[in-house]
């Protein structure tokens, strides 16, 4: 499920900022072991000289707890859980009431941004001082100067973005948000140049030029310098999806971006507002000179969900007590009524994208109630039965009889290049977004892969690997046909044809695949084709003198293959066995010399090419009566009739 | 008579002590006392002296037998040691034996034999879903948004060629999870499915290769609760990494599973006592949750009625988190280097 792809992102919080807003004896190790179990994964604990930081993994549902606060709230209301006392304490946040107007002209497109706030400020611009300094390094953000530093701030303590605009430099009396035009370019704050692609978020002034990428970055020709004297402080929450696309098309990562693409609560917006103002007052002579503009169309939605107390029990397994749910609530801030056989639940604004269905209140239930007190047990056995003699455990028997003939196996990847895609890939199961140009096609066959293998061990005299994996074909408007296929390569000196015959006879006399044919390839390659009765079922090719390949279709096997055991009586009585030398032309199938003994007398159970010396080939032939004991007189006449009929059809001299 | 006998004596005897082998020995048995040996010839010629003097001459020649027959066992039992100690000597048992060539199954191979065995114990069977399927299965099923970021272009492999209005794009599974609701499907229940297959993730360094293995296992049933979950990821963590290592599940988030959980194992090293090597003695083995609502819903069960859990692991991941296997890259697995390979 996880392994990168849905991921949460870190943040790092200092111990000292959190303990600001919490109010408890818990000790870093404390806080951040309960913190694990019950809520968010405390990564990381890193001692610093007078301090402690925390790095933090929050998931993607969770920005609410981006942030200093958001952590504080949450460890509050852990804690307690372990009987550790803890309180939240909010930070005093303060309107300033400033009766003149907001300056600028803003017009919003709703379906872009939520909720816009804005302020003028003079301030006086300088580094900042040295506590707020380090607190940004210590939690992996540069500090710039002290205007720049106090978004930065803001956003780490109160988990929303804020941006600043030099107000001087931006000298417009009109900011309209829109989408970007494709085409359109941009030069972001660090200087670099960005060709935008359309549907970005951005202002522009009334000169129609774009003056900010919105929830993304800020751009040079607004940005504060050194001599900036009045900023607009700007707040904008975002709808996520244009932030994400506009961020992920551009490479342009910011900690700004990566929260707006997460859809925060607008709520926040006024906090980070009141909380900024609070600190450019502090730190860079702040003076509030407009009102505090807000332009809010998108307000959240409040929302209730019921929860049946039979389903809280049915999915944790346990009974909790309906007193210690209402807690757990609460200490959520979650608001409840208790009915009948449910709870009445009110979802804060912080947590209305989160929570939609009854399973994610009881989620907030039992982590918070400890998953380590839910006991463990197995489920029932069902009454479902089913063999175990079935395609695993076929592919099982066949890679370990692989591996006691000696060969290795490998796993080699199932995309490959144009260089090593057989025929044509317009016939190809195409990736469309591929990482790099070695991994673009799906492969219609193993053995360029293997072959690859052989010449990335170019050191090893002698090779025998395997592999049993997919290949693809395409098909019109749907998925594409899969099919295990079992390919391998011997390399060895004088590597032998009649080797790799012999091990795909033998593996599959031993699943039960006795009718195997072989016939000389059709295909442009010294070698055979394989197939089982009437159905294809591979190659065997000889690409040198010291290299074999196979590849054989899997299905085909598993098709064939049987468990079923037989048993034949013992012969009552003995066989007679002779050796025949006969030399033919080399024009003349082995095959086609044994059918034609067999064919002599039903008396011949068996015959084998025992021997091959020059022109000469040995027959071993084997003659049997199960109803009596055969004489040297009824196999004398049989070996005339043989010798006789080769010596006619296939122009053979016996020996 | 008497002279002859007791020179066939002395002749055999002689004989006896001088054959160097058993071959020889027998020669020199057949010589005296075969059917045409010089001792039965003799012995035959009894009946042709006198009367009065044959008790006599028959005595000796029963001694004359018996003596050889002795000397003939006495001396077999020396040379037959004899050549066993010539045998003997001549091996070194040092030296190499004549091995028939060994060939290796990959780690992964033998990984997911071994994953498999444990699940198929507690009844779990195995099953096989396609490699590449629909967007449908991968997300839409399993609860994921339109504009959910795991369908980015830069997350999951996506195959060329027109969507289908319904499934969506064709796409190369990103989990294992997009047999969950292939299995519901069925219709089959209860539901004990497990599904090791090949999972496919655009990204590529030490920790990932484009192309893993996860292992799957979803459970349905009336009355599954996070108890079954805890039981049957106990059973294989003790299963497969030993008894003395502990699991734990913690809060996380997936779209497919309400709650979600993180599954943790105590580090092989320092056995939960915390190292360099682990997070304050755990180590992340991946995700669990009891199936969404949704999912139910998307499989044709009602989510009233019906319960389940999944997790979906790494095949890789368990491996590395053995004690023993410590591979700093985990790209080694592919690279098919036979140095490597021929290790295991």
């Amino acid at each position: 499920m996880k392994e990168g792809l849905f991921n949460g992102m870190n943040i790092k919080i200092l111990d000292s900022q959190l303990r600001q807003y919490l109010k408890t004896k818990a000790t870093p190790f404390e806080i951040s072991e309960k913190l694990s179990l019950t809520s968010v994964s405390v990564e990381r604990i890193e001692k610093l000289a007078n301090d402690f930081c925390y790095e933090i993994e929050i998931t993607t549902n969770r920005p609410d707890l981006f942030s200093v606060l958001g952590i504080a709230k949450e460890a509050a209301a852990v804690l307690p859980q372990f009987g550790i006392e803890a309180k939240y304490i909010p930070p005093a946040l303060r309107n300033n009431q400033i009766k003149e107007k907001f300056p600028i002209e803003i017009i919003n497109n709703p379906k872009l941004v939520n909720r816009i706030l804005a302020v003028v400020m003079e301030v006086e611009i300088a580094q900042s001082p040295k506590e707020i300094k380090e607190t940004l390094e210590s939690s992996g953000i540069r500090s710039l100067n002290n205007i720049i530093d106090v978004t930065n701030y803001v956003m780490r303590t109160i988990g929303h973005p804020t941006h600043v605009f030099d107000f001087d430099r931006l000298n417009t009396k009109k900011l309209l948000i829109r989408e970007a035009k494709g085409g359109e370019k941009i030069t972001t704050l660090d200087g670099k140049t960005y060709t935008l692609l359309g549907s970005e978020i951005i202002a522009a002034n009334d000169k129609d030029e774009i003056v900010d990428l919105l929830g993304v970055m800020g751009l040079e020709n607004s940005v504060v310098t050194s001599n900036t004297k009045r900023i607009i402080y700007f707040i904008d929450n975002n709808e996520p999806i244009h932030i994400r696309r506009a961020s992920m098309d551009l490479g342009i990562r910011t900690e700004a971006a990566v929260l707006n693409e997460k859809d925060i609560d607008p709520n926040l917006s006024m906090d980070a507002m009141l909380y900024g103002i609070s600190l450019f007052e502090k730190i860079a002579h702040g003076k509030q000179v407009s009102e505090i503009l807000d332009i809010y169309p998108n307000k959240p939605l409040s929302k209730t969900i019921q929860v049946s107390l039979e389903k809280i029990n049915k999915i944790t397994g346990i009974n909790i007590d309906t007193q210690k749910i209402i807690e757990i609530l609460e200490s959520l801030n979650f608001k409840t009524n208790l009915k009948k056989d449910s709870i009445e639940v009110i979802v804060p604004s912080e947590r209305l994208k989160d929570i939609e269905i009854q399973e994610d209140i009881i989620e907030e239930i039992a982590r918070i109630y400890g998953y380590e007190n839910i006991p463990s047990v197995l489920p029932s056995l069902t009454n479902n039965p089913h063999s175990f003699i079935n395609n695993f455990y076929w592919e099982k028997k066949l890679k370990q009889a692989f591996k006691y003939y000696g060969f290795t196996e490998c796993y080699t990847y199932s995309f490959v290049s144009e260089d090593m895609y057989e025929g044509p890939v317009s016939e190809a199961v195409e990736i469309s977004n591929p990482l790099t140009t070695d991994f673009v096609y799906m492969r219609n066959s193993l053995i360029p892969s293997l072959l690859q293998v052989v010449s990335d061990n170019k050191t090893q005299e002698e090779i025998k690997i395997f592999e049993l994996a997919n290949i693809y074909n395409k098909k019109n408007n749907n998925l594409p046909d899969e099919i295990l296929t079992l390919s391998g390569i011997i390399k060895k000196r004088h590597a032998n044809f009649y080797e790799a015959k012999g091990i795909i006879e033998q593996l599959l006399f031993d699943i039960g695949i006795k009718n195997l044919i072989f016939k000389t390839s059709k295909k442009n390659a010294i070698g055979a084709s394989l197939f089982i009765e009437n159905t294809y079922l591979g190659e065997i090719e000889v690409l040198d003198t010291d290299l074999i390949d196979f590849e054989l279709n899997f299905e085909i096997i598993l098709n064939h293959a049987t468990a079923k055991k037989e048993y034949k009586s013992f012969a009552k009585y003995p066989p007679i066995i002779e050796d025949l030398s006969v030399i033919v032309g080399n024009e003349v199938n082995t095959e086609a010399l044994i059918e034609a003994i067999k064919s002599q007398s039903n008396l011949i159970t068996d015959v084998s090419l025992n021997d091959t010396y020059l022109a000469s080939r040995t027959f071993r032939i084997v003659y049997q009566d199960e109803e009596k004991n055969l004489t040297k007189d009824d196999v004398s006449k049989i070996r005339t009739q043989i010798i006789s009929s080769l010596e006619k059809n296939f122009k053979a001299q016996i020996k | 008579m008497e002279e002859e006998l007791i020179g066939i004596k002395n002749t055999a005897l002689s004989f006896i002590l001088e054959a160097e082998d058993l071959q020889s020995l027998e020669d020199t048995k057949l010589q005296f006392l075969g059917r045409s040996g010089k001792l039965t010839l003799a012995i035959k010629e009894i009946t042709k002296i006198p009367l009065e003097k044959r008790p006599a001459v028959g005595i000796l020649a029963n001694e004359v037998k018996k003596t050889i027959e002795e000397a003939l066992l006495q001396q077999e039992k020396l040379l037959s040691k004899k050549k066993n100690e010539n045998i003997l000597k001549k091996i070194d048992v040092t030296n190499p034996g004549v091995k028939p060539t060994l060939g290796h199954l990959h780690l992964v191979t033998q990984a997911l034999e071994e994953i498999s065995t444990i699940f198929e114990s507690i009844g779990f069977s195995k099953e096989k879903y396609p490699e590449i399927d629909w967007d449908y299965y991968a997300f839409s099923a399993l609860n994921f948004p339109k504009d959910h970021p795991a369908r980015d272009d830069w997350e999951t492999f996506f195959i060329k060629g027109e969507e289908d209005k319904k499934m969506g794009k064709i796409l190369l599974s990103p989990h294992t999870s997009t047999g969950q609701v292939r299995e519901i499907e069925k219709g089959k229940l209860p539901i004990r499915m497990l599904n090791i297959a090949k999972c496919y993730r655009r990204q590529s360094d030490v920790s990932h290769t484009p192309m893993f293995h996860q292992f799957e296992g979803l459970v349905v049933d009336k009355n599954i609760s996070i108890t079954h979950l805890k039981g049957t990821l106990d059973y294989f963590v003790k299963s497969y990494f030993g008894d003395k290592r502990k699991s734990r599940i913690r809060p996380y988030h997936f779209q497919f599973t309400e709650p979600s959980f993180e599954v943790d194992v105590t580090c092989g090293v320092c056995l939960g006592k915390g190292c360099r090597l682990c997070k304050a003695g755990w180590l992340e083995m991946g995700g669990a949750g009891m199936v969404h609502p949704n999912v139910l819903k998307a499989g044709g069960l009602d989510p009233k009625i019906y319960t389940g859990f999944a997790f979906g692991w790494g095949v890789e991941r368990v491996l590395m988190m053995k004690a023993g296997l410590e591979i700093d890259d985990l790209r080694l697995l592919y690279s098919n280097k036979l140095e490597f390979l021929s290790q295991f």
